[in-house]
């Protein structure tokens, strides 16, 4: 930019590209783009190996959850288990009403909000499945509960955002 | 005039048809093209009341008596913890290796039982288990009637 700003580029001379120094500053790393929201393959797994498990973990308690997460998290780490991803789910929220005693109205008792953390690993071997199991029992804190099943597509499908215009036109088009 | 009213009308009827399909077929590329988003999750984005400045809190003074024996604790459940950890990883390593003792005695024995054993067991999973509760069930509780509205947020793209 320097050199073609100036309207005097005495290319024979050696002060040639005298006030160069963009090369001397650090390089930019290139801008990224938004990368796209893909599912990443699903491991079927062999004989003797688990693919893909999704440990989910949910509570009405969001700090139970987190740090019963961080810990199973960090048990795989310590067990060179493969950790794919570590995320949460979208928190549901219920409203419990209860009948009063006298009378028949529903009375508002409370807003309940319920949280799921969901660990994925890959690699379990058949032998050391029921260990981790026992392990991560043993630990389970009290109103927590666990549910460890094989990753599909469903599961992932039910992160992202429904799409009802795409489905009207899809239902339309077939 | 009988003659030419039903040809008008096959073939503009096809036509619109025939545009009809590709602004939709352009509709749904254009939704397509879209990613799809992940739904975004309430418990990582904090309300806007807890970030007030006037919600700051000051701690009383601590005595050096409390603070020495409040770090003595700590350093106490840091022992304790790590007793707990420790006595965690030998479990896990015993069992391991009385699991692979196990499994050799039984290559011993028979190669079929062996392969057997080793293979992943399908009913496994999924695996459901609740958390332990506090307290046992009251025995005769009667619960009062209510119900559960599921009150969740929808997003859609």
């Amino acid at each position: 930019d320097a050199l073609l700003g100036c309207h005097r580029s005495y290319r024979s001379r050696p002060t040639h590209g005298i006030g160069k120094f963009k090369y001397l500053l650090p390089k930019e790393a290139p801008k990224k783009k938004k990368e796209k929201v893909q599912m990443k393959e699903i491991d079927a797994g062999t004989e003797y190996q688990y693919g893909d498990v999704n440990i989910q973990m949910t509570s009405y308690d969001v700090c139970l959850v987190e740090h019963f997460a961080q810990y199973v998290h960090r048990l795989c780490n310590r067990l060179s288990i493969r950790v794919n991803e570590s995320y949460a789910m979208p928190t549901k929220t219920n409203e419990v009403l209860f009948m009063e005693e006298r009378g028949s109205k529903m009375q508002l008792d409370a807003v309940l909000t319920t949280h799921q953390r969901v660990v994925q690993i890959r690699g379990l071997s058949s032998t050391f499945a029921p260990i981790l199991l026992e392990t991560i029992q043993s630990n389970q804190p009290e109103g927590v509960h666990l549910l460890m099943k094989q990753h599909t597509e469903a599961d992932f499908k039910s992160r992202l955002k429904s799409r009802p215009e795409l489905e009207e036109l899809r239902a339309e088009m077939s | 005039p009988s003659r030419a009213q039903p040809k008008k009308k096959k073939k503009v009827d096809v036509r619109k048809e025939q545009a009809q399909k590709e602004r939709m077929k352009k509709k749904l590329k254009k939704l397509e093209k879209a990613a799809p988003e992940l739904i975004p999750i309430e418990d990582f984005i904090t309300p806007l009341k807890y970030s007030e400045s006037n919600r700051v809190r000051s701690l009383p003074t601590l005595s050096p008596e409390e603070s020495e024996r409040r770090v003595l604790l700590l350093k106490k459940w840091c022992l304790f913890k790590q007793k707990q950890d420790e006595a965690e990883k030998k479990a896990i390593k015993a069992l391991v290796e009385s699991q692979q003792e196990a499994l050799r005695e039984l290559r011993l024995e028979s190669e079929e039982l062996y392969e057997a054993a080793i293979r992943r067991d399908e009913g496994l999973f999924p695996f459901e288990r609740d958390g332990p509760s506090y307290t046992p069930p009251l025995p005769g509780y009667d619960p009062p009637e209510g119900k559960c509205i599921d009150i969740t947020k929808v997003y859609t793209q």
